[in-house]
């Protein structure tokens, strides 16, 4: 009897109560309840919020890359419901989920991110950084946030897409109450519905244009597209530029704002290698990628039974994949709660959608892998870096203004929304 | 024609058989496998073409 009581209590210690998910203390600091369902519930089953919950590296790896067990689809693509009649952005790829039409609209764009025509966009990056520091600079300090992280992908997208350049700052207005709707609902959904309608009609004449005349643009390159003969609807366009400019904007700006983060507040130490050596920037990218990335989260849906340790996923429920566990790892990871810019046990380059290097070291998690692996991998990294090595360039000693900050706090990792922190102050030498 | 890959420059990004299934296999080290060598439809050619892009090694190349 004494023996089933330690199990019992033993048992009582390692539990988890599916509402901590809920918690603010864990959209905080969710990596306390990581390490227990990694250690105690590697499956956990979450009856209360009706989902299975995986965490380990290589259990996050596998979910990725079998993408015929679990699916991203939710809506049948031949079913009754309207594509984008319930999503901020309007049908999009990320809607479609799966299917010849999600991966016709993805091809479409996916060689605008990589290789030679990223190459041949590196010097607008450049010049749009520079842009914005020219402003920050006439100052002693800046909030990087707003002054900063905010606007610069999503002035780097707009001229991507070919979009009067005189106009960006209406952009960076609607994208910011696009992306207040992506995740809060309510209050936050009607004006980002509000802010959407008023970019599309912004951009029918454009589209119009672009139809006539195309250009050597991302939008007239989408305009043009077709499949089977066929072109997008001038919804399904306007709700492709609608997901640029968050997808695009949004995980990158914030990805600035982490890697700022962390170098002034969790490794201030490290920061004077980095600013002696902007091309270090590239390894912070990669370990804020694995340590706290941008987004921790992703569902996916079993389309068949799945045996995992000592359990089975039924068909059809819900696969909540947590990335920002798998990253923490310590079955992978040698002090994995270190943040530490100069790891050897991670792959520092460049990642893969295969997520296998031929330096045999294991990748972060934080942009997905397989099928659905990020779109803009490329892109994303080579934009932090360079924002953030002219950054560390032109700021004459940057440090924190205040000896104090709240964290990462912001948004919330269940409601769709991504981490960073909602403010930096940083102070530098006129 | 003729669907190549160096495998000296390849680092197994995915990106070919992830995007292109019909084109590309994936061997169990990672590496891809060309489905169809001698490519004459023309729907398969855009495929190919298309992974030509999003290579980021430019590892694979097309010839007559």
């Amino acid at each position: 009897m004494p023996v089933a009581e330690e199990q019992i209590s033993e048992m009582l210690r390692n539990q988890v109560d599916p509402r901590e998910f809920d918690a603010p203390e864990f959209q905080q600091n969710p990596f306390p309840l990581y390490q227990r369902l990694r250690d105690h519930h590697p499956l956990y089953h979450d009856r209360f919020h009706n989902r299975w919950v995986v965490t380990r590296y290589w259990d996050v790896d596998a979910v990725f890359q079998s993408s015929e067990a679990y699916t991203r689809g939710i809506y049948e693509e031949d079913g009754p419901y309207e594509f984008g009649s319930r999503h901020v952005f309007g049908p999009n790829i990320l809607e479609y989920g799966v299917g010849d039409r999600h991966r016709w609209l993805r091809n479409v764009i996916a060689g605008q991110f990589v290789g030679q025509k990223l190459q041949d966009f590196l010097p607008v990056i450049d010049m749009i950084a520079l842009e914005l520091i020219e402003r920050i600079q006439v100052g002693k300090e800046v909030e990087l946030v707003s002054q900063f992280s905010s606007q610069f992908p999503i002035r780097v997208i707009s001229n991507m897409l070919g979009l009067p350049r005189s106009d960006e700052d209406r952009f960076v207005g609607w994208y910011q109450a696009l992306i207040a709707g992506l995740g809060f609902g309510g209050v936050h959904l009607a004006r980002g519905i509000a802010a959407r309608n008023e970019m599309w009609e912004y951009l029918d004449p454009l589209i119009a244009e672009r139809a006539e005349q195309p250009g050597e643009d991302l939008l007239s390159r989408i305009i043009s597209a077709e499949l089977d003969g066929q072109r997008m609807s001038v919804e399904e366009i306007k709700g492709f530029v609608a997901l640029l400019l968050a997808a695009g904007g949004d995980t990158t700006d914030k990805a600035i704002s982490n890697m700022w983060y962390h170098m002034m507040y969790t490794r201030p130490d490290q920061f004077d290698a980095v600013r002696q050596d902007p091309e270090l920037w590239s390894n912070v990218f990669t370990e804020m990628m694995r340590f706290d990335p941008v987004v921790h989260t992703q569902m996916r849906r079993a389309t068949k039974e799945i045996p995992m340790y000592d359990q089975v996923i039924p068909k059809g429920a819900h696969v909540l994949i947590y990335l920002g566990a798998g990253n923490r790892d310590e079955r992978v990871f040698k002090s994995p709660d270190v943040f530490d810019i100069h790891r050897d046990d991670l792959h520092m380059g460049r990642e893969n959608r295969s997520g296998r290097y031929k330096d045999g070291k294991p990748g972060h998690l934080g942009f997905g892998m397989g099928q659905h692996f990020c779109m803009g991998y490329a892109m994303a990294r080579q934009e932090a870096v360079i924002a953030c090595s002219h950054l560390s360039t032109a700021l004459r000693n940057p440090r924190p203004k205040f000896a104090e900050h709240a964290g990462i706090t912001s948004p919330s990792i269940d409601s769709g929304g991504f981490r960073s922190p909602t403010e930096l102050w940083i102070q530098f030498d006129a | 024609m003729k669907v190549r890959v160096d495998f000296k420059r390849c680092e197994k990004a995915g990106e070919c058989y992830y995007n292109h299934p019909r084109a590309f296999k994936r061997n169990e080290n990672g590496y891809p496998i060309v489905a169809v060598h001698d490519v004459s439809d023309e729907d398969l050619l855009l495929e190919v073409r298309e992974a030509i892009e999003v290579c980021p090694t430019q590892a694979i190349s097309l010839t007559d």
